[in-house]
């Protein structure tokens, strides 16, 4: 039983076509379902909650980054398929699915190939692909053994589950949150770029000044201190053969 | 136009990558392959190889498989298989290893065990018995070539 969850953009005119042709081809496979479209008068927890008491089992986010985002913070808990149909700017997660944007997400989605996914976890927010952190001087306690301190200026912290970023694919299915550090080396007038890269399973940022923490899936920023941990094959969803892991 | 980025190096080797910005402080245990190029406090283990840029410095005890070092480490060093150490590399501690290659240039200052003992040759039936003494025959050898030396000198006319 499919139940199918539209973000409250989507109800722009420009999106319309997009949506008509993804109705139909979802029909055409046989697996349309419940269509709920998202506003800021609908309580998304209390509507997942109550479809997940009617036994649906795979719910279908039509939307962004920043929509899957939203739902994995409320369906972590419940037993339910995680599907996605990419559509507009920001599908940066569904890249890294193998999810195509539109119409052709529909296949995917009938194809069914259904990975457990780990999740990472910062305080009490959820997320799927990374987190960034740019600061100066960070001590980041890594598994209780542990110490990373960067020194110097220009130090890009990238706390990721879901990545492809410079040739270093991640994967969400080994247990590990991986750290990239991205340090910029400016001389005259060219930029060099060096890579430091560490796995860890727990994570403790703690800095005097709270350091803002930008959490990729719903664009949001978190404040430190900050405990960060992943939570291995947390989630069920289905991806696309041409996935990053 | 300006930008030369630099691809993260070794990737599809190295697991771990400590890069030049970064200090690492406490006990750190992986179980795959370290890029070393920043600066180590405290224990470095892994069960697979292990590699020392030239600016990197390690102040602790490092257990790998196999090393390549050509920066510097202050503390024991315990590797399985091979360590290499290049011309610039400096090891200021106790090193125990199977296979060893220093480049000329290279400092290590300590102990320096190779191989696991076993590989010794027997000694002979003759030594075992206590016929032969071999610290008595070794002096016995060396006031033979004094004596020597003393007759060759008086042989020599004087001017």
């Amino acid at each position: 039983m499919y139940y199918y969850i539209y973000d409250s953009f989507l109800n722009e005119k420009t999106y319309q076509t997009t949506l008509a042709k993804i109705e139909t081809r979802l029909t055409d496979l046989g697996i349309n379902g419940k269509i709920n479209r998202l506003s800021f008068l609908k309580n998304i927890q209390q509507i997942i909650f109550e479809e997940a008491k009617r036994g649906v089992k795979t719910l279908v986010v039509v939307g962004n980054d920043k929509t899957l985002g939203q739902i994995l913070n409320i369906v972590v808990d419940l037993d339910i398929t995680i599907a996605l149909i990419p559509i507009g700017k920001n599908n940066h997660i569904a890249q890294l699915l193998g999810i195509p944007e539109g119409e052709p997400a529909c296949d995917i989605l009938s194809s069914r190939i259904i990975n457990h996914l780990d999740l990472g976890q910062i305080n009490n927010y959820y997320f799927l692909s990374s987190l960034v952190i740019g600061s100066k001087q960070i001590s980041l306690e890594c598994d209780n053994g542990f110490w990373i301190n960067l020194e110097g200026k220009n130090n890009l912290i990238t706390i990721a589950n879901l990545e492809k970023q410079e040739g270093i694919s991640i994967d969400p299915t080994d247990g590990k949150l991986n750290i990239i550090v991205a340090n910029q080396q400016k001389k005259w007038f060219k930029t060099r770029t060096i890579y430091s890269y560490f796995a860890a399973k727990k994570i403790w940022l703690d800095r005097r000044k709270p350091v803002s923490i930008f959490l990729s899936d719903e664009k949001k920023i978190v404040k430190s201190p900050a405990s960060i941990n992943i939570l291995p094959k947390k989630i069920k969803m289905i991806v696309g053969k041409n996935r990053a892991f | 136009m300006f930008k030369e980025n630099q691809p993260p190096a070794h990737q599809g080797e190295a697991d771990t990558i400590i890069g030049p910005s970064v200090k690492l402080e406490g006990d750190f245990i992986t179980e795959g392959n370290i890029i070393v190029d920043g600066i180590i406090c405290g224990t470095v283990k892994t069960a697979k190889n292990l590699k020392v840029g030239h600016k990197s410095k390690i102040f602790a005890n490092v257990t790998a498989d196999n090393a390549l070092v050509a920066g510097e480490i202050q503390g024991n060093v315990k590797i399985r298989g091979k360590l290499e150490m290049t011309s610039t590399a400096k090891i200021f501690g106790d090193v125990k290893t199977d296979i060893l290659i220093i480049a000329p240039g290279a400092i290590l200052c300590g102990k320096c065990q190779m191989g696991d003992g076993k590989s010794r040759s027997p000694k002979p039936e003759s030594v075992k018995q206590g016929k032969i003494d071999l610290d008595t025959h070794e002096k016995n050898e060396e006031e033979e070539n004094e004596n020597e030396q003393k007759n060759k000198d008086k042989q020599s006319p004087k001017k």
